[in-house]
């Protein structure tokens, strides 16, 4: 009969707990879903925002296939996040390795590598925006000054995804470089001093060791920056608006042009949508590649 | 000084109008709606900076409460779509560019129809038919008046008096004057850029229809885009020409901030900008005595230049049109506008042009005297039509700025980018 009688005040404590914690967890299911559920709905209307919406199936989503800017779009997006990521990953890792070293660097000059990334982006994007002017800007007075040839830099259909690559690398490198430090200090020394014993050379040490066991958490630095770099928004909106034509137009921007500059709401849903999957998708791949390459 | 002197005869005026209104059978009463609240949704720019200035005057005249919803152009329009979609009413009054997106709202009904209360509901001295009649014809659509003018503005062109004289230009009277003037001025200076203006592909629109209508194009003929007509092929090669040729580097990324930014640091001699740059072109007083402004010079078809304003909407989804209309109507009254016209918005109204304190202000600097007979002509001969006449306006400037870029940048010959922009543009009219 105890035991019954415990078993009873457990069920009830359950069920308290459940009855208190409910309305907590139905509001941020519902704050996440009626947003996603609203734009599956809007991406079968066709809906311009200034009509009524009528549905229309997966039209939207036809669309996408004959639609050049969609492709081209796909295109700057994927050319984007590889080239910003792979800056970002090279230059993260040297920077991390490079901090973890010089223990003797003082907090301020630290400080100083990682403050880019506490910027905002569009202060950012604002910034490099002046540096960058062919006319007014420092960079092509610097370049002038070295007698080196002046570049149109975000003006430039050739050149402006390696500049807006450029200016994220600046702005997100201390970050990777902040994840892969934590994951640097987190190395078994054991490991070192075996190799310190067998005569490795520091570039092997990095090579055989430090790569290899670092590799998670620069899966983990990847998927982070993977989210971000495949919605890239805020500095090309500030810098080129998806310009010059339509050389920096990547999905991101042309759906939220398509949205809210050209009030097509159903097809700017449909767009998002993809892009959601995409990112989705290339999130999904990293983290199997995470529980590959777990020690 | 002059700011409260204008304020104490606003106030006058209020109490002549209030007087004036007690005397009559259908008083007009700014008191009418004491205690109620109006939230105008403003686009975070000059014209709304100045109004707010004056806030507290209209709250003090009409006892109504100015909730005011600030943001950047395109995040009030973003906030204006969320708003419109949802039916609701919390916005009672916005800021609206019939040149781009009035028949677009027009076509959705968000706008509140004005006609009836600009006869019925208005004070004594509001002087309605004061107003540009160019931008009230512009704000009309199927017959509903759907915004008050709140200024006119246009493209202008700015140019440097004294590198014209050093180089031995004459003031530009055509559009080829203006091609010969740059070519003149690279060979003369290579330091400055002969020619400056918009080149940003949403943007450019804005300053090459006033060239395009100049030189006898027009965006549509017979219900189809005209771009690979003769005129309208002239006219994109003429725009992109000078802006290639005589432009600075990266001009396809230039639009107001940078066209401002370059000619007052002295780097460009001229600058086919908006008249309401003015104010930031003079900044820091280098520019107010070597430059001169004027409208763009005639081409084959003379002077069209492009005349726009913001305007005033009370939103069709307001519960309390009336309410929001008295702010409409204090925000666009002669007294009102002659506040802000000092302040460096221009009026649209011919009366307030001519207020002899408007005119004091006018005439303390030549450049001020320049710009506002440059208004008049815009206000005389101005065209609206920025981008297509069609409802969807704003992505028909996208293809007109994409043309024109691909000439800029060189990647298409003009008859590919005028055939690839009309094919896009065809499909975007033929959508209604």
């Amino acid at each position: 009969m105890p035991d019954a009688a415990a078993t009873l005040t457990e069920d009830r404590q359950r069920l308290e707990l459940t009855a208190l914690s409910a309305p907590a967890v139905l509001f941020t299911v519902g704050m996440i879903a009626f947003p996603v559920i609203y734009t599956i709905w809007l991406s079968f209307q066709s809906f311009s925002s200034t009509g009524k919406p009528s549905f229309v199936g997966l039209a939207n989503y036809a669309k996408l296939v004959s639609d050049n800017e969609f492709w081209h779009g796909l295109w700057v997006t994927v050319a984007l996040y590889v080239l910003s990521l792979v800056l970002q990953l090279v230059f993260g890792i040297w920077l991390a390795l490079v901090l973890s070293h010089a223990r003797r660097l003082s907090s301020i000059v630290r400080s100083l590598f990682i403050s880019p990334f506490m910027m905002p982006p569009v202060v950012a994007g604002m910034m490099w925006l002046v540096v960058l002017d062919p006319s007014l800007g420092a960079a092509n007075y610097i370049l002038t000054s070295l007698h080196l040839p002046p570049s149109d830099w975000l003006a430039s259909p050739t050149w402006v995804i390696p500049t807006v690559a450029l200016i994220d690398t600046w702005q997100w490198t201390p970050y990777v470089a902040l994840i892969v430090l934590g994951g640097l200090q987190s190395l078994p020394p054991s490991v070192y001093e075996a190799a310190q014993i067998d005569g490795a050379s520091p570039f092997k040490t990095f090579q055989r060791i430090t790569l290899p066991l670092l590799l998670p958490t620069i899966v983990t630095a990847t998927i982070l920056r993977s989210v971000d770099l495949l919605r890239f928004f805020d500095i090309i909106y500030i810098t080129t608006q998806g310009g010059p034509g339509n050389a920096s137009n990547t999905l991101n921007i042309y759906g939220f042009r398509v949205g809210f500059e050209f009030f097509n709401i159903g097809y700017a849903s449909a767009l998002m949508l993809t892009l959601t999957a995409i990112v989705f998708g290339v999130v999904l791949a990293f983290n199997r590649l995470r529980g590959a390459v777990a020690w | 000084m002059r700011a409260r002197a204008f304020a104490a005869q606003l106030m006058l005026s209020a109490i002549v109008i209030g007087a004036a209104g007690s005397a009559r059978a259908t008083d007009f009463d700014w008191k009418k709606f004491q205690g109620k609240t109006v939230t105008f949704l403003a686009n975070n720019n000059p014209i709304s900076q100045a109004l707010l200035t004056h806030k507290a005057d209209f709250e003090k005249l009409t006892g109504i409460t100015l909730k005011v919803d600030g943001y950047q152009e395109q995040q009030m329009r973003q906030r204006l779509v969320t708003v419109m979609n949802a039916h609701s009413d919390e916005i009672d009054v916005f800021m609206t560019l019939p040149s781009r997106e009035g028949a677009q709202f027009g076509a959705a009904g968000w706008y509140a129809d004005l006609t009836s209360m600009t006869r019925n509901e208005v004070a004594p001295e509001y002087d309605y038919a004061g107003l540009s009649q160019a931008l009230l014809k512009a704000a009309t659509y199927d017959g509903k008046l759907t915004s008050m003018p709140m200024n006119i503005e246009g493209p202008v062109l700015y140019y440097r008096t004294d590198i014209f004289k050093k180089c031995g230009v004459d003031e530009p009277k055509t559009v080829a004057d203006v091609e010969a003037a740059a070519k003149k001025i690279k060979a003369c200076d290579s330091s400055i850029t002969p020619f400056v203006s918009r080149g940003l592909k949403p943007a450019l629109p804005y300053t090459f229809s006033n060239l395009l209508h100049n030189m006898g194009g027009s965006y549509m003929e017979d219900g189809k885009s005209a771009l690979c007509s003769p005129k309208d092929k002239a006219a994109l090669e003429t725009y992109s020409r000078l802006l290639r040729d005589y432009g600075p580097p990266g001009v396809v990324n230039y639009s107001f901030p940078q066209i401002s930014a370059l000619y007052r640091a002295g780097r460009a001699a001229m600058a086919f900008e908006a008249s309401n740059e003015l104010r930031t072109v003079m900044e820091g007083g280098e520019r107010l005595k070597d430059t001169t402004l004027i409208p763009f010079p005639a081409g084959e078809a003379g002077q069209v230049p492009t005349a726009i304003g913001w305007g005033m909407a009370v939103s069709a989804n307001s519960k309390q049109p009336n309410v929001a209309w008295y702010f409409v109507q204090w925000a666009t009254s002669p007294a009102v506008q002659k506040l802000l016209a000092v302040q460096g918005i221009a009026p649209p109204r011919s009366a307030v042009a001519n207020d002899p304190e408007y005119r004091k202000w006018i005439d303390e600097e030549p450049v001020r005297k320049e710009w506002q007979a440059a208004l008049d002509v815009l206000a005389a001969k101005g065209s609206s039509e920025v981008g297509y006449p069609i409802v969807a306006n704003p992505e028909s400037r996208e293809f007109i700025g994409q043309a024109v870029q691909d000439l800029i940048l060189n990647q298409k010959p003009v008859d590919q980018a005028c055939a690839d922009a009309d094919k896009a543009l065809d499909a975007l009219i033929a959508k209604k």
